[in-house]
């Protein structure tokens, strides 16, 4: 509304890279891993993540990945001392030791609260190293978030889910979404979302009643409204993100995957890989001015422990 | 004169990019364009979207050529990948069938006794629980006897050897790790002759002393990353395919612990000077018993088809002829044997 007819621009990211190339990729990386009994795999990561983040365009650019292999190894050693030798030592206390009920009681317990922190050490972790290592334009991303508000979100999130029987769920799902978002930033930038979880109940009630039904197709059509509630309501600067994905779609595209992995035995992966990535751009668009000229270069280099743990669960190149 | 690049931006100042201190970081894959950066965390980056610069650059400074990717190379990739995917499937191979055992077994050998025995405990209160071990006094002295002269020939092993009779009328054996070995009556009333229960004792035995267990534990986590680094991260339907694999896999390591009990239990009776032709005939018997079974079941089979075994253990002994010494010379077998269930399970 108001400004030049450029204003209102629509843009869209694409994803120039073909599956053939990727498969390639992912052979040598096999390879070497198989090698190298497994030491490789953090070089391997980083060779596909560069392939694939280098094959994504925007308005022209491409973007870029600054890690390096040598990053995820250390953060997985920082992960390992943090974590699992605390882990450890607790195991070896409740379970081989000859000691006192009550301290094997407190280790139990604080092996479950190690356990529990582990989620969001890990997100938040894995975001701020990818953002801090994805560049367009020479510009960097950053995420600023902290840990312990993301804990604290999960753990009210898990116990009023429980109290009130699941309904505060889409609740805690925009909590989540609104933390990871508005810390997120490019260049000196900030991303906005402005969703509520009020707004989410109704589909989430909806999915809950006929998931069941339809043997679990009505998921798909959730998880569509989930996705473009998030997308419509991110906002960078004066422009908005929109997701016109439906549930329709999104079954076709598991379903097709499906097909596929299943007669290849699972090594056209690759090729689902860049079929799973073409899909969600093909959905997403960019709407409103971008004042490109107001950002500033605003780089954050932070530790990359959390990175070694969401390595395990792959958490994706994904800003929602 | 500094070989380099000069870069003039619209309305600014030429500067040089020296070669060496250019690097490419784009522009290696088909559609690319060509991305030159230079400088640390923070570069100077220049984009070019003719991808006939690179061959220029390759032809003006040959001496860097190193740093930039060449395009006319870009039909060896093809060759490259199938030699890779080759080179993918024969160490696959070679790990699954050399690799992980050879580990497994190195590692298994470095677990602490106690370690297993804790393991072992809760195996054995479940299926041998004390108040169905059989407890007649003679049973419980002909089976120490047994085992006595079978682990003489071991005197330096870290375990405690234990062997419980159970009251249940099932055929089978079976150790668990730490050094506890399970035999239940159905398997008892079936031998006709102490050196037959010695047979099977020492198989078991060799499960213990060579940790079988402990190694099947190393191995499936193994196959499990081998599997994982093939596949990429694998969810859904996929994923259940990939654990069947890995259960056929592991079938294949159970067969071969089966054997090395096999083996290792025959020289087992062998130094203990016990006849190993009870051994075999147990397994005569066993085999006579399964008559149908077709070749295409012993794959998915954790034991080696019973003829298999005969032909294999009868080979062996006859490799190694011996002048045995009876086992338990006073005692009746067939009395014996049937004991556990006569006298009635532990007060």
């Amino acid at each position: 509304m108001g400004g030049p007819p450029g204003e209102s621009a629509v843009r869209q990211p694409s994803f120039r890279g073909e599956g053939g190339t990727l498969f390639g990729i992912h052979i040598v990386n096999v390879l070497f891993t198989l090698g190298t009994l497994g030491v490789y795999y953090f070089w391997a990561k980083t060779r596909t993540r560069r392939f694939l983040f280098s094959q994504t365009e925007f308005e022209g650019d491409r973007f870029a990945y600054h890690g390096t292999g040598q990053e995820l190894f250390m953060g997985m050693l920082k992960a390992l001392l943090v974590f699992g030798v605390p882990l450890l030592v607790l195991r070896v206390i409740r379970e081989d030791l000859d000691v006192h009920t009550g301290i094997k009681i407190m280790a139990g317990i604080l092996s479950s609260v190690v356990g529990v922190s582990f989620v969001p050490v890990a997100i938040v972790g894995a975001r701020r190293y990818r953002l801090s290592r994805t560049s367009w334009r020479g510009i960097r991303f950053s995420f600023r978030g902290r840990m312990w508000p993301l804990l604290k979100i999960f753990i009210s999130g898990t116990l009023l889910s429980l109290v009130t029987f699941g309904f505060y769920y889409p609740y805690f799902l925009v909590r989540r979404q609104t933390f990871l978002l508005s810390q997120s930033y490019f260049g000196n930038e900030r991303f906005d979302f402005s969703g509520n979880g009020r707004d989410l109940m109704e589909p989430f009630v909806l999915a809950v009643l006929l998931t069941p039904f339809t043997l679990g197709f009505y998921w798909f059509w959730w998880a569509a409204s989930k996705r473009r509630y998030f997308w419509g309501h991110t906002r960078f600067g004066a422009a908005s993100f929109r997701s016109t994905v439906t549930g329709g779609a999104l079954l076709g595209l598991y379903a097709l995957n499906a097909l596929i992995l299943l007669c290849t035995l699972g090594l056209a992966w690759p090729w689902v890989k860049v079929r799973n990535i073409d899909f969600a751009y093909r959905y997403l668009t960019l709407v409103g001015p971008l004042d490109l000229e107001r950002i500033q270069q605003q780089a954050q280099f932070p530790s990359t422990m959390g990175e070694g743990l969401a390595g395990f669960f792959d958490t994706g190149f994904d800003l929602a | 004169m500094r070989q380099g690049l000069e870069v003039t931006p619209a309305g600014g100042r030429t500067r040089l990019w020296p070669y060496a201190e250019v690097r490419q970081t784009q522009g290696s894959y088909v559609g690319e364009e060509v991305r030159l950066e230079r400088g640390g965390r923070m570069p100077e980056i220049l984009v070019v979207e003719d991808l006939r610069f690179l061959q220029s650059l390759h032809e003006l400074a040959p001496e860097f050529s190193r740093r930039f990717h060449n395009p006319a190379r870009r039909g060896r990739r093809l060759r490259l990948t199938i030699l890779a995917a080759a080179g993918v499937i024969t160490l696959s191979a070679a790990i699954y069938l050399w690799v992980i055992p050879f580990l497994a077994a190195r590692v298994a050998m470095q677990v602490p006794v106690a370690w297993e025995e804790q393991l072992g405990k809760s195996i054995v209160t479940y299926l041998a629980p004390p108040a169905k071990r059989c407890a007649d006094p003679k049973l419980v002295a002909a089976i120490d006897t047994i085992v006595g002269r079978l682990t003489a020939s071991a005197p330096g092993s870290p375990y405690t050897f234990r062997v419980y009779i159970v009251d249940v009328p099932v055929f089978n054996a079976f150790a668990a790790p730490g050094g506890t070995v399970v035999v239940f009556r159905g398997l008892l009333e079936r031998t006709d002759s102490p050196e037959q229960l010695a047979g099977v004792l020492a198989h078991e035995l060799q499960h213990v002393v060579q940790r079988h267990s402990t190694r099947a534990i190393v191995q499936h986590t193994s196959s499990g990353l081998l599997i994982a680094a093939l596949t990429g991260d694998v969810t859904g339907p996929l994923a259940y395919g990939l654990e069947a694999a890995r259960v056929l896999g592991q079938l294949r390591y159970s067969r071969d612990a089966e054997e090395e009990a096999d083996t290792e239990g025959l020289k087992m009776l062998l130094a203990a000077r016990v006849d190993p032709a009870g051994m075999i005939a147990f397994f005569k018997a066993l085999d006579k018993k399964s008559d149908k079974e077709s070749d295409a079941l012993k794959y998915l089979s954790t034991h080696p088809s019973d003829r298999d075994r005969m032909a294999a253990l009868t080979a062996l002994a006859a490799k190694h002829p011996l002048q045995p010494v009876k086992l338990l010379p006073e005692e009746d077998w067939s009395e014996l044997r049937n004991t556990c269930g006569a006298a009635g399970p532990a007060r």
